[in-house]
């Protein structure tokens, strides 16, 4: 083992908030890069107002949104709007090797932190924006809340239920998804400028990264000229296909059919005699021109039993299947909690809470949640004083003046 | 041509669908040099589609076209010990190896970390999987509609007031595949920036479920901070924030902020219900959502998408349009930005494609090469970068190996 994460002595200045921007460098505080978000008392970040609060008590430091997509980095309070702050800015930006933000297009330049003026500080800053609609293009200039993305970008004109008005997918997908490939292209202008010495700016709009992963819809309509229909869990290729109601109160188990091969293991095992030998289901064509009726009799099945039974059963005869979680079945998920995945470090305001942790393990490198996200300005001093030098004097004075606030 | 961000950079896949493919996509289109290794059968996105006119063929499936343009095909079997020797020689001379096949095949595949990285000890070896390696659900079966419900992301869709009967909802395509392949590719690109610094390369491995369940926006802490379950059922506590049809399609109806509202209200001419009490805030507006979804409605349906798109962005409403495939083809905006790209697949034409998804000002994205046809490359590969004789790459063809 090394004892070094593989982004160890890198620093991020972080001007993001929301979800997509801090999503992006909570990636590379994961990966060991020391992570200093810049914000202030006077503009809270949207997610520090958010619930859930610890305990139903509100409190800056005690959302869960912030504090789980928070993790691992530092605090520095800094308001950009007071003389002097930007000066400040661009000091910490001279010791750090990565900018992100994602404001609307404009606002770093407005601010006097564009890309142009940070490369004169650091000649070889890796800087990037995430926005919603991108840097550059007649609509660039727009505003762009995570809600709106999943419509924007077609994901919802194909996600919804048959004959039913187009849907959301059930989180701001947009902004994750944003964030994760912004991370990409982070990681890959750094593996550039190890290589070369150069830095370069990056401008990602959060519409084109969904986009990205909407491929086959596209395709459909640049090959065929067709919109895919909205058609609920349902897929052309395999039948029965959906999540089914199980006994107790909202549970589901999520049942996929492969190939004909799981329809004759699964017709043995759920014993239902319609299903073997009815001719209306022998083959994935006739199972999807039967498809009602099939998940009618499939729903019989299932409502019998709870989703982990019903789970335990499909998987043991190769059949795929799995509860359709909630929150607290994940939480409280024998696997996920063997696997390690859920992180509890003390925070100075909510104590210690279970946090969703780093969906990868790396062999070698550590990588772990090394602190629980920061109380607003936590760490002033710390890179005010020891990253920027100033004197404790100085700090208190600007402190005083609400620079550092 | 200018560099690129990974140019140098040689990396062997062995996957299929879409989390590994689309994990060395994102390394691919930034410069690095892919081989795909498809068992002789090809990968099965290959059968997936869409296919042009609908008819099934390995060449054109626009899944796969997307996935694997800019990488070379090889063929090989690896249940064979012959073809094992192959991939091992072709994994001794790479920086990366990325690969999903479940890891109770892993071993008897000779996907073994160990083994392989004894040859190439900087060899950062990546497997995503719906599960990880350990653990009581490692072997479960799977596919997107599963992990998806794995991950916890359908329990929050679907339903909504007065449809409780419905069941909790995928989202289009193979989400899944896609949040495990950039995962994969994050995780990579950071094993291999410490394998750059000393030389030393590790094993990664990505959890497709907990790629997912990390994503749950502020859903997931209501249980530790609250005690609470997250409902897919629940109220909106703020509105409007909904989707309402125009006259010519759907839009989105966004206000967050207060003056977001004030701005729509003055846009639909300050009608006289809009002063009423229970539409004072955001939160009154959301308990009665009913009645003022009516009113809404009945404005809304006779506007265009577009116009009031425009409209409401004119005033910093973050409205937006649901858009169509269509809708996106034809964005100025998407067309200005250059968004969109076309490559030229042999027997099958010109494709439009989803292009660049991040502009970098010194070491662009590209799409240079079409997807290759199912072991393309073999040959190429075997002979000029394994050293292996011609004849002999004509026996291993004999014997089914390639």
């Amino acid at each position: 083992m090394s004892t070094t994460a593989p982004l160890e002595g890198i620093r991020v200045a972080d001007f993001t908030w929301v979800w997509a921007g801090p999503y992006c460098t909570l990636q590379l505080a994961h990966l060991g890069a020391e992570v200093i978000r810049v914000e202030t008392a006077t503009r809270i970040c949207v997610t520090r107002l958010l619930p859930p609060w610890a305990d139903g008590e509100f409190g800056f430091n005690r959302s869960g949104y912030f504090n789980q997509y928070n993790q691992g980095k530092r605090s520095l309070a800094l308001d950009l709007k007071q003389p002097h702050a930007i000066d400040i800015a661009k000091e910490l930006i001279a010791k750090c090797d990565i900018v992100c933000e994602n404001f609307a297009a404009g606002v770093m330049d407005r601010m006097g932190l564009g890309y142009e003026v940070l490369r004169q500080i650091k000649s070889d800053i890796i800087m990037i924006a995430l926005s919603g609609y991108g840097a550059t293009g007649p609509e660039s200039h727009y505003v762009s809340y995570g809600p709106a993305q999943v419509p924007l970008s077609g994901l919802s004109s194909v996600t919804g239920y048959r004959d039913w008005p187009p849907m959301h997918v059930g989180i701001s997908y947009g902004d994750p998804n944003g964030g994760l490939h912004g991370a990409v292209a982070v990681l890959a202008a750094l593996h550039h400028r190890a290589r070369t010495g150069r830095g370069q700016y990056i401008d990602l709009s959060q519409q084109e990264t969904t986009i990205a992963v909407l491929a086959e819809a596209v395709m459909e309509y640049t090959m065929n000229g067709a919109q895919p229909p909205r058609d609920g869990n349902r897929v052309p290729q395999m039948a029965p296909h959906g999540v089914f109601r199980c006994r107790g109160d909202e549970r589901w188990v999520a049942i996929a059919v492969r190939h004909d091969d799981d329809w004759r293991r699964f017709a043995d095992l759920t014993g239902l005699p319609a299903l073997a030998t009815d001719a209306r289901f022998a083959t994935l064509a006739a199972r999807k021109q039967n498809e009602d009726a099939l998940e009618a009799i499939v729903g019989t099945w299932t409502e019998t039993r709870g989703p982990e039974e019903a789970t335990r059963e499909l998987q043991t005869a190769g059949i795929p299947a799995f509860t359709s979680m909630s929150n607290r079945d994940l939480s409280e998920d024998p696997h996920l909690n063997e696997a390690g995945f859920f992180v509890s470090l003390p925070h100075p305001e909510v104590g210690i809470r279970q946090h969703a942790g780093i969906p990868w393990r790396l062999s070698r490198t550590p990588t772990a949640v090394r602190r629980a996200a920061p109380c607003l300005g936590q760490d002033t001093d710390y890179v005010m004083g020891e990253i920027l030098g100033y004197s404790a004097d100085a700090i208190q004075r600007l402190k005083e003046e609400n620079v550092l606030n | 041509m200018a560099e690129q961000a990974l140019s140098g950079v040689r990396v062997i896949e062995y996957g299929e669908m879409v989390a590994a493919p689309y994990a060395t996509k994102l390394l691919a289109d930034l410069g690095a040099d892919v081989i795909k290794v498809e068992p002789l059968g090809g990968d099965p996105a290959r059968r997936h589609g869409p296919f042009p006119g609908g008819k099934p063929d390995p060449d054109a499936s626009g899944l796969f076209i997307y996935l694997n343009s800019n990488k070379r095909s090889i063929t090989l079997d690896l249940h064979s010990a012959r073809g094992q020797d192959v991939f091992a020689a072709l994994v001794a001379d790479a920086d990366v190896l990325v690969h999903n096949a479940p890891p109770a095949q892993m071993a008897g595949l000779g996907i073994d970390y160990r083994a392989l990285s004894q040859r190439n000890p900087r060899l950062v070896m990546t497997s995503v999987t719906p599960f990880g390696l350990t653990g009581p659900h490692c072997d479960y079966a799977t596919t997107d509609l599963i992990l998806w419900n794995a991950g916890g992301v359908a329990y929050l869709n679907g339903g909504g007031p007065g449809s409780g009967a419905m069941p909790p909802l995928k989202t289009f395509g193979e989400q899944a595949g896609f949040q495990g392949g950039v995962n994969a590719a994050i995780a990579t690109l950071g094993a291999l920036y410490a394998a750059a610094r000393d030389q030393q390369g590790q094993h990664v491995v990505v959890s497709i479920q907990e790629s997912i369940a990390a994503i749950l926006e502020l859903t997931f802490e209501y249980w530790p901070y609250m005690g609470l379950v997250a409902s897919r059922l629940g109220v909106k506590p703020i509105q409007p924030l909904d989707f309402m049809e125009c006259r010519d399609g759907w839009i989105f109806l966004c206000c967050i902020e207060e003056h977001q509202w004030r701005g729509f209200v003055e846009l639909m001419g300050t009608p006289e219900w809009a002063s009423m009490e229970l539409f004072d805030n955001r939160l009154t507006r959301a308990q009665n959502w009913d009645a003022l979804k009516l009113l809404l409605q009945d404005w809304v349906s006779q506007q265009s998408v577009t116009e009031l798109y425009r409209a409401a962005q004119a005033r910093r409403i973050p409205f937006a349009p649901v858009s169509t495939m269509g809708d996106l083809l034809h964005s100025e905006h998407l067309k200005t930005r250059g968004f969109f790209a076309t490559v030229a697949q042999p027997g099958v034409g010109a494709v439009t494609l989803p292009g660049a998804p991040f502009h970098f000002s010194q070491t662009p994205w590209r799409l240079v090469t079409p997807a290759p046809r199912l072991g393309e490359h073999t040959t190429d590969v075997l002979t000029r970068q394994l050293g292996i004789a011609a004849a002999q790459v004509d026996d291993l063809r004999q014997r089914g190996v390639v």
